[in-house]
Order: C-alpha cells, then sequence, then structure tokens
C-alpha cells in the first residue's frame, strides 16, 4: 500500500476523505517545507546575504549624507537606518511574496502547488516565514553596521512594545504579499513592472527616509493603507523619541490600525486565492509558463 | 571530392545595422507592448519623480525650503541618474534575460551577426525609457520647485555625448562580466549603480564622503559627467571642491576618463564573451 489515502480505502473518493489531523499535518509540512528553502538558503548561498545587506546599506549611506549635507539633526540619521532596515522586509514582500508565484509559474512549480493536496494559503505561509527570518538576518546587520558606522544613538524606554510593533507589522505587511501574490499572477505579464512600481513610490509614500507627517494630509490617507508606513512611525516614536519623530498618531492608535491592517489583508489573500484557484481551474492557463 | 565551401564573409556595416535595428523592435516590444500601456506610463513615470521627491521632503523637512541652490543640485543629479540605471540594467538585464529566459543568446552568438549590436539594440528601449525619466524629473523641478535651468549647450551636449558614452562602456563591462556569474548576476548592475551614486556626487557633494574615497570618486567618469551636466543645465557647478574647478578643466577631465573606460570596457567585453564562448556559458541557465 502506497502512502497516499487511507490504508484500507476501498476507492479514490474514500482514499481523498482524510481526518482533520492529517489535513492540519500535511498542511503544517507544506509550511515548512515552504519555508525551509529560504531559512537554509541563508547558509548555502552566502552570496545572497552579501546582496542583501550591501544593496540597502548603499541606499541607507546615500540618504545619511545628504541628511549630513543638510546638517540635519543626528535623529534623522537613526530614522534613514531603521527606514533602510524595514526596506529589506519590503523588498522581500515584494520580490519573494508577491511576485513569487509568478516566478513559480515561469519555473513550473505553480502546477505542482496546485495539484498537491494542501492549502495554498500553506504555501504562502511558509513563503511569509521564511522570508521572515532570512530578511531579520539581513535587516539586522543593516540596523548594526549602519549604526555602528554613522553613530546612531537609540533611546528606547520599552523594548518589549517595540518589538511587540515591529512583529505586529510584519503580519500585514506579510499579508499584504500574500493578497499580492494572487494579484500580480492575475495581472500576468506586468509582474516585473509592478514589483519596480513598489519600490521607490512606496519608499516615498511609507516614509522611509523621513518621518511620515511631513507628508501632510496625505500621511493619514497612508496611515490607513501601508502597513510599512505605519508601522515604521510607530517604532521610530518608540525608539527615537522627541520631537522630530512626533507620529502622525499616537502610537497605541497606530498599533490598533497595524491589527486591523492584518486581519483585512489575510483575509484578503484568502479571498483572492480562492478566486485564483477557481480562475486557474476553468481557464486552465493561470498555472502555464509564457501565458 | 565534394567542393570547398565558401569562406563565411565578416560582419559588414550593413549587417550590424540591420541587427541592431532588429533588436531595437524586440527590446522595445519586450519592454513596453507585452505590458499594459497605462501601468507602463505609470511606471515610467512614478518611479523616477518619486525618487526626486523623497530628496524633495528630507530638503524641506531640514531647510524649510531655504537655500534652493542644493535642491537644484540635487534634482538635476537625481535626474541624470535615471540614465546609469536604465543603461546599466538595460544591458545586464537584456544579456541575462536573453541567456536565462528566452534562452536565444546562444542562436544571437552563432549569426553572422555580432553579439554586440544586438545587445546595444535590445537595451535601447530603457535607455530611451531613463530619458523620458530625466525630460520628467526636470520639468517637475521647473515647474514645481522652482529649479532654474540656465542651459549652456557649449558644455552640455559635450558632457551628456561623453557622460553617456562612458556609462553605456560602464554597462557593457558590467553585461560581459554578469556572463561570468553563476548567482546574483541580477543584482550586480544595481549594486554597481548604487555604488556609483553614493561616490559620485549624484545627490550630496563629494566632500561629505569619508576621504579614503575621494580618490575613487575622482576617477569615476560619472563624478565629471555629473559636475559637467550641472554647468550645461544649471550654469553654475556643485557646492565644495568640484565647484571650484574652471569648466574647461571638468570637460577635459571628462574626456580623458571616459577615453579609457571605453576602450576598456571593450577589451573587458571581448575578453568575456570569449571565455563565455570556451566555458560554456552562453547556454547556461543558472535558474537565479
Amino acid at each position: 500500500m502506497s502512502g497516499f489515502g487511507q490504508a484500507n480505502a476501498s476507492g479514490p473518493r474514500e482514499a481523498a476523505d482524510w481526518s482533520n489531523g492529517r489535513i492540519i499535518r500535511t498542511n503544517l509540512r507544506a509550511i515548512i517545507g515552504r519555508a525551509y528553502p529560504r531559512i537554509i538558503g541563508l547558509t548555502r548561498e552566502p552570496s545572497w546575504v552579501f546582496f542583501e545587506i550591501l544593496l540597502p546599506f548603499l541606499a541607507v549611506s546615500a540618504f545619511v549624507f545628504v541628511y549630513r549635507a543638510l546638517e540635519a539633526p543626528e535623529d534623522y540619521i537613526g530614522f534613514v537606518v531603521l527606514g533602510g532596515a524595514m526596506t529589506a522586509f519590503w523588498l522581500n514582500v515584494v520580490w519573494m511574496m508577491a511576485a513569487q508565484f509568478y516566478w513559480e509559474k515561469d519555473q513550473g512549480n505553480l502546477e505542482l502547488y496546485f495539484t498537491a493536496p494542501m492549502h495554498l494559503m500553506s504555501i504562502l505561509a511558509g513563503m511569509a516565514i521564511g522570508g521572515l527570518v532570512m530578511t531579520s538576518s539581513r535587516a539586522l546587520a543593516v540596523i548594526g553596521i549602519g549604526s555602528l558606522i554613522y553613530a546612531v544613538s537609540y533611546d528606547i524606554r520599552d523594548p518589549f512594545l517595540l518589538a511587540g510593533v515591529f512583529l505586529l507589522t510584519m503580519l500585514p505587511l506579510y499579508g499584504m504579499g500574500m493578497l499580492f501574490a494572487s494579484l500580480f499572477l492575475m495581472w500576468g505579464r506586468e509582474a516585473f513592472h509592478l514589483a519596480q512600481l513598489l519600490q521607490e513610490p512606496i519608499y516615498f509614500l511609507g516614509g522611509v527616509n523621513f518621518p511620515l507627517r511631513h507628508l501632510g494630509g496625505l500621511s493619514a490617507l497612508i496611515a490607513a493603507t501601508l502597513p510599512l508606513a505605519v508601522g515604521l512611525d510607530a517604532m521610530r516614536q518608540l525608539a527615537f523619541p522627541g520631537p522630530a519623530s512626533e507620529g502622525v498618531l499616537p502610537v497605541g492608535a497606530e498599533i490598533a490600525i497595524l491589527a486591523a491592517m492584518a486581519v483585512v489583508f489575510i483575509i484578503g489573500a484568502r479571498f483572492a486565492l480562492g478566486y485564483l484557484e477557481t480562475l486557474a481551474r476553468r481557464e486552465g492557463r493561470l498555472t502555464l509558463r509564457w501565458q | 571530392m565534394t567542393a570547398r565551401a565558401a569562406p563565411v564573409r565578416g560582419i559588414t556595416l550593413a549587417d550590424a545595422w540591420r541587427s541592431f535595428r532588429t533588436a531595437i523592435g524586440l527590446g522595445w516590444a519586450i519592454e513596453s507592448n507585452w505590458s499594459d500601456p497605462f501601468l507602463f506610463a505609470v511606471y515610467t513615470v512614478a518611479k523616477p519623480l518619486a525618487a526626486a521627491m523623497i530628496l524633495v521632503v528630507m530638503f524641506q523637512v531640514i531647510t524649510g525650503g531655504s537655500g534652493t541652490e542644493f535642491l537644484q543640485f540635487m534634482i538635476v543629479g537625481t535626474a541624470l541618474w535615471n540614465v546609469v540605471f536604465g543603461v546599466m540594467g538595460g544591458l545586464v538585464q537584456s544579456i541575462l534575460e536573453d541567456r536565462e529566459r528566452y534562452r536565444m543568446i546562444k542562436y544571437v552568438v552563432v549569426t553572422p551577426s555580432s553579439l554586440f549590436p544586438f545587445l546595444l539594440g535590445r537595451s535601447l528601449a530603457r535607455v530611451a525609457i531613463s530619458f523620458v525619466a530625466v525630460a520628467l524629473t526636470l520639468l517637475v523641478g521647473i515647474v514645481f520647485l522652482g529649479v532654474e535651468l540656465r542651459p549652456n549647450l557649449l558644455i552640455l551636449v559635450p558632457a551628456t555625448v561623453l557622460g553617456v558614452l562612458s556609462v553605456i562602456g560602464l554597462g557593457v563591462f558590467m553585461a560581459g562580466w554578469c556572463l561570468q556569474l553563476r548567482q546574483e548576476a541580477w543584482s550586480y548592475p544595481e549594486a554597481i549603480a548604487g555604488a556609483l551614486y553614493l561616490i559620485s556626487g549624484a545627490v550630496f557633494p563629494i566632500d561629505i564622503l569619508p576621504a579614503i574615497v575621494h580618490p575613487i570618486a575622482y576617477a569615476s567618469p560619472t563624478t565629471w559627467w555629473l559636475e559637467a551636466s550641472r554647468r550645461g543645465l544649471l550654469g553654475h557647478g556643485s557646492p565644495g571642491a568640484l565647484g571650484t574647478l574652471s569648466d574647461g578643466t571638468v570637460l577635459l577631465i571628462l574626456t580623458i576618463s571616459t577615453a579609457i573606460a571605453v576602450p576598456l570596457s571593450l577589451a573587458a567585453f571581448a575578453w568575456f564573451m570569449r571565455r563565455a564562448r570556451q566555458a560554456g556559458l552562453l547556454d547556461m541557465v543558472t535558474g537565479s
């Protein structure tokens, strides 16, 4: 008897009738399986680490020197370093979550995902967990190196709250990535352009290099839609308390917004994935290479 | 005994031109026609403008809007830098896409035509888009941010020709180099362009950099291209040490650095291509 289905199943329908425990175990294995290459890749491909640290660090350095040229207060150097670290997560979400299904389709893996006996949300969750672990090391390196080289001083009065806000920011951020994964796939060949479009414009709208409130009326709208912006605004308030880091909203309100965003984006991702599966079955071309 | 086959003739100028022209059409089709026109237009406009707006807001936050000379310096620098990203990204992405994704570079190489005109043509779409980005950024600077252009064509034209030539030289070198790599080749143009952005005085005077980096900054043709272009567009140079040099000196150094960079890049590209043929790198797929 093969490992598929129940040991004493009398037919395919009965064999496919899995217990809840088995469904959960299979989906957990899918999560671990998809997270594994991203985590193990940290040690197998050291060159990735070099680029993922170097690229955000170069950008951070350019903005630090701009602030130095403008003789800005030292807090702003810290804002840029923190923003640069969070950029690593955003890049991970855009290129390795949102665009990932598109790349998987190009490589011919997406058909396998659709036919495997697991939920696609498990694949997305595995990608998110693996990406989070992988990117955390790079973000920490950017913060560590940036803080050391540019002598950033932090004034963290409540480190647990800061850590909590960071983790809470990751939920809607990766939830957004899960949602975009389905949308990018549906929008077909635009994936590369979309991913490019979600870089500089989002760095600008997200206040990655300056406090969000300086965008004026626009900042409230952004605070309601972009988890990167809200999370960064809250973290700056907690890491650099002072007039320069005054947020769009108090930290408590931003935490509530992040929690609401997490729910909305993850549920949205679930629905988008359901729609995608329906389309894939009906049209039969969403999973095909070159389409 | 069969008759000896006629020798294969070498590439003629007409072959190169035909190859170049065809590649332009192909590159443009890949860049634009395969996308939704609206998304393509937004992408072309939004990305460079957002990059410039980040600097504008940073400037406004710190200075409150005073000292527009520095703002003009930043706007021109960030506008022109689109060309570096366009040329480097265009050349490297073209050669990698054709090897990794479309898997047809080996067929181009075995045709009587050379890869070089094909590569230039194939990447021209991205270069053209980068010039649109330059124009748009400058336009926004003039209309909304009070950038005052005082063009001096006697400086601007040679600066643009020499600067673009040197950037193409760097891009050709990168394209050949990236062909040798197994992994992460896609990241190289961004990394190198990012490093040059930092040292070339694109958005801040190079005097701000640590002294140890100054020799690299002065050796890079992009530093002199930006400086000469600023003088050609704004009528004055950068703040800091570069601004004290005469226009003639800046153009002379740009000419010398370009005259060194371009032949070296072409020679390196020829060597990289020879190595790629010998090592079987032209039909290699890294899966990266």
